[in-house]
This record gives C-alpha cells, sequence and structure tokens, in this order.
C-alpha cells in the first residue's frame, strides 16, 4: 500500500512533467510553421479596448473558417496602447486617439490608427421603479461622479424629470479602475459641461476618481452596476443591452435628450473632420440627433510591423484581420448595436490599411 | 527502495582510502548542492537589485519618502505617493488580525488541549484545508455570495455604531471590511497551524502540574499554556500579518479599487498588491507609473521582509530546543501567500 | 457528596463558558469553509458537463461562452514544468542544508533567506518574471506559458526547500553514521540512504507546493496572461484555471460567472486531491 501510493504520487508528478515537455516539443513545430506568409494558417495576438471587444471577438469567429485564429484580451485601451509599445501584442486597440506622449513611447516603429467602428457609451442605473430614459444631463452626471450628488431623489435630478417618482436610494458609483478608453470618452464629456469636473478631475484614460467603485473593463463596471442597488456607471451599449440595463437618455449639444441607440450613435458620426492620422473623436457632436456619448474605436498597428518584430506570417494574419473589419465586418457591426464608420471615414481608414508594410514591402494580407 | 547498495560486500576495497573516484564524485555533489544553495542566495540579491533599479525612476522623482507617505495617487497626473495603498494594506491586515487571530487561538487551543483525541485529527486537516482554497475562489466567493449577504448587516451597523470613530455613511459592497473579513479567513490556517506547533512545546510538566494543583482546564490554559507559549503566538499572527500583507487577487476582487483613503472601514480603497495587479498591464509603456509600481512591489517586499524576518525569530525562539511537528511546519509553510 | 476538593462554582462556570468560547472559535473557523464548499458544490456543478471539460472559452459576446479544457490543461502544464524546475532544486538545496551546511554560516544565510522567500508575496514574483523575462522579449515573445512557470517556480521553491530541509532533518544521524562506517562513499550516504528514507516526506512537502502552485493567480497575470481559445504552447501566452476564474468574476453576465464557479470548483478538486494525497504519503512515513 505505502509503495503503490508512493510510486501512484511519482507518477502523477511525472505525468505534469512529460506533459510540460511534450508541449515545450511541440511549441517548436508550430512557431516553424508561422513564420510561412500569405493566407494561411495564422494566430494573431491583439489587446486592448473592453468598449471594442463584441466586435473583435465577433470578427475572430468569423475568421476562425478562414483559418485565421485572433487571439484578443480584452484589458482595457491603456494596457492595448502599452502592450504594443512593449511589443507583447500584433496589434492593440484603443478608443481615444493616440496623443503625442502615446506616440513617444513607440520604440519599436511608427504606428497606425485605424477606426473600426462606433459605438455609444452609455450611463446605465439600476434603480428598481425607475424606467430607462432617466433624463440627466452633463453637469448633473459630473456632479454624481463628483460625489456632490449622493442621493436619487436630489432636486438637481428630480428638475430634470418632472413626474418621475424617485427613490431615496443612495447613490453608488461604479467606474472603470483600469486605462480606459471609455473612461477618456466619458470624462471629455463631463469636462465639457462641468468646469469643476475639469479643473479638479480632469480627462484621461485614467483619472483619480474622488467617489465610487472601481472595476475592471466595460464587463467589470456592468458586473458593478448589475450587483448593486442604487447603482450608476458608463457602459458600452452593448454590455448594457446584454445585461438589460436601463440607460439615461443624455442632454447633447444642441440641447435634445437623446437615448443611447444605434441611430443616435451613427447621427454622432455623421459629418466628422477627418485628419490626416485618422485620430477622430465624436464626443459631444453637434447633430441635434447625436448621441453625446459617442465614441470611435481604433486598431493600432505598426506600420511596418516586421521591422517592429512580427513574424511575417503573423503580420499578414493582421493585415486580413483589418481588411475583414474595414469591409464584411462592417455589416455585422449593427447586430452588436454598433455604428458603420461613414463613407468619408471608411475611405481614408481603408487608404491607411493599404500603407501598411513588412520590411519595406506592402503587405498582402493574402 | 535502493538502499541495497549499502550491503554490497565491499571486499574489493581496501579500507585504507577512499578510491579518487569515490572522492571526485563526492566533490561534484557537494558542488552541486551548494551551488544550487548559491544559486537561492544569488537569485534574491539580482531580484532585490533588479526591483531597487527598476523603481528607482519612482524614488528619484518622489523621494523614497515622499513616495511611500504621499496621499496622491494620480495616474492621469503622472503623479505617485502610495500613502491612500499603504493605509489600505495597514487597515485591511489589520481588520484581518483583530478577526483572525482570536479565532485562529481559540481553534488551536481547543483541538490541541480539549477536543476529544479522535476528533483532533479531523479538526486540524478541516482547518487547514481553508488553506487549501486558492485566492481567486476566495475572491470569488467574496463578490458573489459575501458581499450581497453582508451588505444590509454592514449598514445596520453603520448606522447603528455611528458614534464610534471611523464607522458611519452609506455602505458600499466591496470595502475594508469585506476585504479584512475574507483576509482573516485566510490567516486563519496559518496562524492556527503555527499556533498548535508553539503549543505543543509547553511541557507537559507544566500543565499537569497546572491540574494537580486543582486547576480546571482553562485555568490550566490561562496559566501553563499561554504564559509559556506567548512570543510564540504572536510570531504566528505576525506570520499571518505578512500573508496578509501581500494577498492579492481576493483583496483585489473585494476591495473597491479607489485610490484614495477611505473615511470609514465600510469605504471602498485600495492596497499595495492590488493596485499591481490592476495597473501593471497598461504600465509597460509609462516608464514612471511602471516604476511607481514596481517601487510598490518593493515596499511591499520590504514589508513582507521585515513582519515575517520578525515573526520567524519569535517562532524560533518559542520552539527552541524541539523539532517542529514536521507535517504542520510543511503546511505552515504550504499555506497561502499571495495570490 | 464528593470526596474530591470540589472545584467553586464560579471557577466552574468559568471553565466551562471558556471551553465553550473555544469550542465556538473553532466552529467560527470551520464555518467558512462549509460555506465556500456549499456555495462551490451548489453553483459550480451546474456549469459541469462534458462540453465544459472538452471546449475552450471563445470569448463570444453572445451565446455559449465555452468551457475551460485549455484552462485545465494550461494549468498542468505550467504547474508542471514549474515541478520540474522547483523539486529538483528545492531538494537539492534542503540536502545541501541538512547533509553540508547545517552548522556554517553559509548555510544558515541560505537558510534564513529561503524563509525570506516563503514571506514574499506571490505578485511580486510576477513582477519580478515581468521585468527580468517579459519586456526582454525573452525566448522571442512576450507573455509565454513558461515564464508563467517559473514565477510559479519562484513561489514554490522556497516551500518544497523548507518542509524537504524539516523532512531530511528527522532522517537519524545513527543511519548516515552507520552507513558511513561501512565504507560507504558520502554521495552514496546522500543519494541511496538519506533521500530513500525521507522520500514519502519530500512527496508530501511537493505535493504541497505543487498544490499552492496551482492555486496562484497573481505570478500568472502578466507572465502566461489570461486568453481565450485553444493553447498548450508553452511559448506562447497560455490560458489556467485561476486566471479563467479572474477573468469570469469581473464579468456581468451569469453565464460567465457560472463558467467561473464550475473552473472553481474544478480547480479546489484538484487541489483537495492533491492535498488528500500529500497526507496519505506522509501517513505511510517512516520518520513521523
Amino acid at each position: 500500500m505505502r509503495t503503490g501510493l508512493m510510486r501512484f504520487s511519482l507518477a502523477a508528478m511525472l505525468v505534469l512533467a512529460v506533459g510540460a515537455a511534450a508541449a515545450c516539443g511541440s511549441s517548436n513545430k508550430n512557431s516553424g510553421s508561422s513564420g510561412s506568409g500569405g493566407g494561411a494558417t495564422a494566430s494573431i495576438n491583439g489587446a486592448g479596448s473592453t468598449f471594442a471587444a463584441p466586435i473583435y471577438q465577433q470578427w475572430g469567429n468569423a475568421l476562425k473558417s478562414q483559418n485565421l485564429t485572433v487571439n484578443y484580451q480584452p484589458v482595457g485601451s491603456g494596457a492595448g496602447v502599452a502592450q504594443l509599445a512593449a511589443g507583447t501584442v500584433d496589434f492593440g486597440a484603443s478608443d481615444p486617439s493616440l496623443t503625442p506622449d502615446d506616440r513617444k513611447t513607440f520604440k519599436k516603429g511608427e504606428a497606425a490608427q485605424i477606426p473600426m467602428a462606433f459605438g455609444a457609451i452609455t450611463v446605465s442605473y439600476n434603480l428598481s421603479g425607475v424606467q430607462k430614459g432617466l433624463k440627466l444631463d452633463g453637469a448633473t452626471i459630473a456632479d454624481i461622479f463628483l460625489g456632490k450628488i449622493t442621493k436619487w431623489n436630489a432636486p438637481a435630478i428630480a428638475k430634470l424629470n418632472p413626474g418621475v417618482k424617485l427613490p431615496g436610494d443612495a447613490i453608488t458609483v461604479v467606474h472603470r479602475s483600469d486605462e480606459s478608453g471609455t473612461t477618456k470618452g466619458f470624462t471629455t464629456f463631463l469636462a465639457a459641461y462641468s468646469p469643476e469636473w475639469k479643473s479638479k478631475v480632469g480627462v484621461d484614460k485614467t483619472v483619480k476618481w474622488p467617489t465610487g467603485t472601481g472595476a475592471k473593463g466595460n464587463d467589470g463596471v456592468a458586473a458593478g452596476v448589475k450587483q448593486q442597488k442604487g447603482a450608476i456607471g458608463y457602459v458600452e451599449e452593448a454590455y448594457a443591452l446584454q445585461n438589460n440595463f436601463t440607460t439615461a437618455s443624455v442632454k447633447n449639444k444642441a440641447g435634445q435628450f437623446v437615448e443611447p441607440t444605434l441611430a443616435s450613435t451613427t447621427a454622432a458620426g455623421e459629418g466628422i473632420t477627418v485628419p490626416a492620422d485618422l485620430g477622430i473623436g465624436i464626443i459631444d457632436a453637434a447633430n441635434p440627433k447625436a448621441y453625446p456619448i459617442a465614441s470611435q474605436t481604433f486598431v493600432l498597428v505598426y506600420k511596418d510591423m516586421c521591422k517592429a518584430g512580427v513574424a511575417k506570417g503573423t503580420a499578414s494574419g493582421v493585415k486580413r484581420f483589418v481588411d475583414y473589419g474595414l469591409g464584411e465586418g462592417q455589416n455585422v457591426l449593427g447586430q452588436l448595436q454598433y455604428a458603420k464608420l461613414p463613407a468619408a471615414v471608411l475611405t481614408k481608414a481603408k487608404a491607411a490599411a493599404g500603407t501598411l508594410q513588412c520590411n519595406g514591402s506592402p503587405l498582402t494580407g493574402g | 527502495m535502493e538502499a541495497g547498495s549499502l550491503t554490497d560486500p565491499r571486499g574489493s576495497r581496501s579500507g585504507l582510502g577512499r578510491l579518487p573516484l569515490t572522492q571526485l564524485q563526492d566533490r561534484a555533489l557537494r558542488w552541486v548542492l551548494k551551488g544550487l544553495a548559491a544559486l537561492i542566495l544569488a537569485l534574491i540579491a539580482f531580484f532585490f537589485i533588479r526591483l531597487y533599479i527598476e523603481a528607482q525612476p519612482a524614488f528619484a522623482k518622489f523621494g523614497v519618502f515622499g513616495f511611500t507617505f504621499t496621499n496622491n495617487w494620480d495616474v492621469s497626473r503622472n503623479f505617485y505617493g502610495a500613502l491612500p495603498l499603504l493605509v489600505g494594506t495597514i487597515v485591511t491586515a489589520g481588520l484581518a488580525l483583530a478577526i483572525g487571530v482570536p479565532v485562529a487561538v481559540g481553534a488551536a487551543l481547543f483541538v490541541s488541549e480539549l477536543a476529544p483525541r479522535q476528533v483532533r485529527g479531523p479538526l486540524t486537516i478541516m482547518v487547514e484545508l481553508l488553506a487549501a482554497v486558492p485566492s481567486v475562489v476566495y475572491g470569488l466567493w467574496g463578490v458573489f455570495v459575501l458581499i450581497p449577504k453582508l451588505q444590509p448587516i454592514e449598514q445596520f451597523l453603520s448606522d447603528k455604531l455611528a458614534f464610534l470613530p471611523f464607522v458611519g455613511g452609506h455602505v458600499p459592497g466591496p470595502n475594508y471590511f469585506i476585504a479584512g473579513l475574507i483576509l482573516a479567513i485566510m490567516i486563519v490556517p496559518i496562524v492556527s497551524a503555527i499556533t498548535r506547533e508553539v503549543i505543543a512545546t509547553v511541557p507537559a510538566d507544566h500543565k499537569e502540574a497546572a491540574l494537580a494543583l486543582g486547576a480546571t482546564r482553562w485555568e490550566m490554559i490561562r496559566m501553563a499554556v499561554l504564559p509559556y507559549s506567548r512570543s510564540g503566538i504572536t510570531g504566528a499572527a505576525m506570520l499571518g500579518l505578512g500573508r496578509a500583507i501581500g494577498e492579492t487577487i481576493a483583496v483585489t476582487l473585494v476591495i473597491g479599487n479607489a485610490p484614495t483613503i477611505g473615511k470609514q472601514i465600510f469605504d471602498q480603497g485600495y492596497t499595495l498588491a492590488a493596485v499591481i495587479a490592476n495597473e501593471f498591464g497598461e504600465a509597460a509603456n509609462n516608464p514612471t507609473h511602471r516604476a511607481a509600481l514596481i517601487a510598490a512591489g518593493l515596499v511591499l517586499f520590504v514589508l513582507t521582509l521585515v513582519v515575517n524576518g520578525l515573526a520567524r525569530w519569535l517562532v524560533r525562539r518559542a520552539e527552541r530546543g524541539k523539532v517542529a511537528a514536521p507535517v504542520a511546519d510543511i503546511q505552515a509553510n504550504a499555506a497561502a501567500a499571495g495570490g | 457528596m464528593s470526596t474530591l476538593v470540589g472545584i467553586a462554582p464560579g471557577r466552574r462556570r468559568k471553565d466551562r463558558l471558556m471551553r465553550g468560547v473555544l469550542a465556538a472559535t473553532t466552529l467560527i473557523a470551520l464555518v467558512p469553509l462549509a460555506l465556500i464548499l456549499y456555495e462551490l458544490i451548489k453553483r459550480g456543478i451546474g456549469s459541469w458537463s462534458a462540453d465544459f471539460f472538452t471546449t475552450d472559452a471563445n470569448g463570444n459576446f453572445l451565446g455559449d461562452p465555452g468551457g475551460i479544457k485549455s484552462a485545465i490543461l494550461g494549468t498542468l502544464e505550467m504547474v508542471g514544468l514549474a515541478t520540474l524546475i522547483a523539486v529538483p532544486t528545492g531538494i537539492g538545496v534542503a540536502l545541501y542544508l541538512t547533509e553540508y551546511g547545517r552548522a556554517g554560516r553559509f548555510g544558515s544565510l541560505v537558510r534564513y533567506f529561503v524563509d525570506v522567500m516563503t514571506g514574499v508575496p506571490s505578485i511580486v514574483f510576477g513582477l519580478f518574471v515581468y521585468i527580468t523575462l517579459v519586456l526582454s522579449g525573452a525566448g522571442g515573445s512576450g507573455f509565454a506559458g513558461w515564464k508563467g512557470a517559473v514565477a510559479l517556480a519562484l513561489l514554490m521553491l522556497p516551500i518544497v526547500t523548507r518542509s524537504a530541509e524539516v523532512v531530511l532533518l528527522l532522517v537519524p544521524d545513527s543511519l548516515r553514521e552507520a552507513a558511513l562506517a561501512l565504507g560507504a562513499p558520502r554521495w552514496r550516504v546522500v543519494l541511496r540512504i538519506v533521500l530513500p528514507t525521507a522520500l514519502p516526506g519530500l512527496v508530501t512537502g511537493s505535493l504541497l507546493a505543487i498544490a499552492r502552485g496551482a492555486g496562484e493567480t497573481a505570478p500568472l497575470l502578466f507572465t502566461a496572461a489570461i486568453i481565450n481559445g485553444t493553447s498548450f504552447d508553452l511559448s506562447q501566452r497560455m490560458s489556467s484555471l485561476p486566471g479563467r476564474i479572474f477573468a469570469d468574476v469581473g464579468q456581468a453576465q451569469d453565464r460567465l460567472v457560472d463558467r467561473a464557479w464550475g473552473a472553481a470548483l474544478t480547480l479546489v478538486m484538484m487541489i483537495l486531491v492533491l492535498n488528500l494525497l500529500a497526507r496519505l504519503v506522509s501517513r505511510r512515513s517512516r520518520l513521523t
């Protein structure tokens, strides 16, 4: 019995070890085959925006049948930029356009930002008895997130919602704890309507929140809102719909209260000007039909991926991913309540994708 | 196993001196083993130096003191003062000790001195199984069971006990108290295991003497067991403290991740370990932020170093002269330290 | 009436009370274990199915989220590799400490630092591996399963060493002396007498270290990363059970949270089996 048990334990350890060794062996085979470029089997790694994660996961599923595996890690826009700079991913994903400071961190080469879609940042709340469409404006939302408004029946909220019976629950703010494009879009909007927010907290992918619970990713904030009565948070529309959240109608630049919908997000993107580096921004659009807290989202890639250390086969894979996203991929956006890129933006995005290179020669993408 | 070689007839070998080959093998083994031991020292030295170098940009910019004791962790302004994190770490670890140590010591006393002999083994195993539950599972349980179940109770306490300092106001789900409670559960097995070990070193004479004088069981514990093992129990508590300080994943999930100093024990906060887990992934391209997080790691490292060093010293002193019960010691070592 | 000296009622009451209090603390200590196991089984067993163990997390925003096959494999592989590194090294160091360095200054220095290492928070090991292996792109990639394994090995090393030392010290010196007196060379004594005698204890310590490593999340966050999809290539990013659970805990959707409970039940079962095995082995040991 004694030796039997011992043997079993040793055997168990041995199995673990052999498994590990076998995996080491198989790794060589894989890395060998990934070098053969073209439309062959490829696997690409990406990380970043959780705002856009539903899109990339959907696209990844579609591309699987075309022998392209997309491993996308939704870790937040900040981490997307950071990981691209550190070279731990083949492409990054970020909602806000790159800042000069961001660009300074790219030591491996120049990066391109290619817009992919638009989405709405909803203000979602968990308040029993209150329907969807609670009216809020920028200043009020800012005061809530500043911790100045702490009860749901506060006069500032009641004034915007005559006739709505508001409970006296305490407000629990839920915000992002990671560096997030969603946060940047949201704080940009708040700063536009609240001087106090602008001076005290500011605009960035992460800020020093005066109050509230921090959570990772859009999904984390959604979980926080879902789990706490009286909670308020900001999440991308797909996440709000998925969880059946009640979302606020937010007052836009033209003074209209607009609900986050596919139509109002599309309206926010209409007629925007596109700078040469494609660094667009659609927060607080002037269109009276526009939802004011809408955001774009970008895929970030090195203009010459091979020079930045990406294998040629992988680089072609990334190109295929981008091409798919700007082509067929645009048609599936609506299912997830993201808006397509307007024609003007799409043309320029495709042109930018066309300039991607591998060691100086254009990438075909297979 | 192959110990049979011992009985090999050695007649062929002269008893005068060892063969050069054997001597060589002897030396080889000795040096290989010594090399491995030296490797550990080299590793830790490298470890410390590398962390220190990587943390330099933060220390250079804010100063060691300024970094550690400034109350402002503001990533967007690229300013890093770790006081809110340090306070969070200390508050949660303190709560963990306040809740966990009495329970752990009580359980150890019960198991060692009062429980019927047949149930001691099973009880010991069950308490130690708490250490087998991974940190992330504690976090999962905390988020989906503990937080929703306790929130009304916490709110009630917060309202009724508002006259106390650091109590009162709205209770959000994740907070210092929940984190401290989970940490308390997590440190119970190690504190209990070491306490049992220490209690086991109390000479039977002392206990019998107390009983012979007509002491009740409790009086025996109070007069013979506790005084003798006091410093060992303190050491056990400090080992628990070391664990609580370094615990990462469970805390990250239930502390609320707010880089401010909470006004009360039911407020959200942050800890050194949690901030590293949350922010490190995105700090790779911001040298100051990265350095600040590594510096936070270094502060954590030094903190656990001091606490553990002191704890080990206390426990060793308490156990002097007695070889520890091996399984308990192994268990204690294997008890969860991090996340 | 009792012939024994009576105990004053006050003292007796106090004794009863304190016994009750101590028994109560034991109960309190055990309540969380019972609650956790109860919730794990209640919520976890529902997600267990053949599909759950044979498919991979797919990251699908809607519909079936997939299972935990790669997470289990990843944990087995990374912990396996970590064991391969940590157990021989740890036992080697322990052998040095007990057979050669019992008294010397070098020996006590090593012993002290092994103690220090047991107290280092696991996230700090993750940081260290990130700095040295991930940022430098060692092995041609950023995050990789083998780097996660290195971080786990660092964490397991001191546990293996400490427990091995305790066990090796229990091997009676008389055994060593007898063998030496019979003319056996030192290295044979160490490898053929001391090691086999202590083997059950060494296995126990190693199994417990493995159980520790298997449950760790923090060292894997920035070394092996957390991914969807299939992964069993140690040179690439890799899933793990704790990583999968951590990723799923922060989710709002029930289908993902359910997967977290299912994965947690799997992980806890694995660890409990390792613990059980460790105890059975140690019970068979001649030394204790």
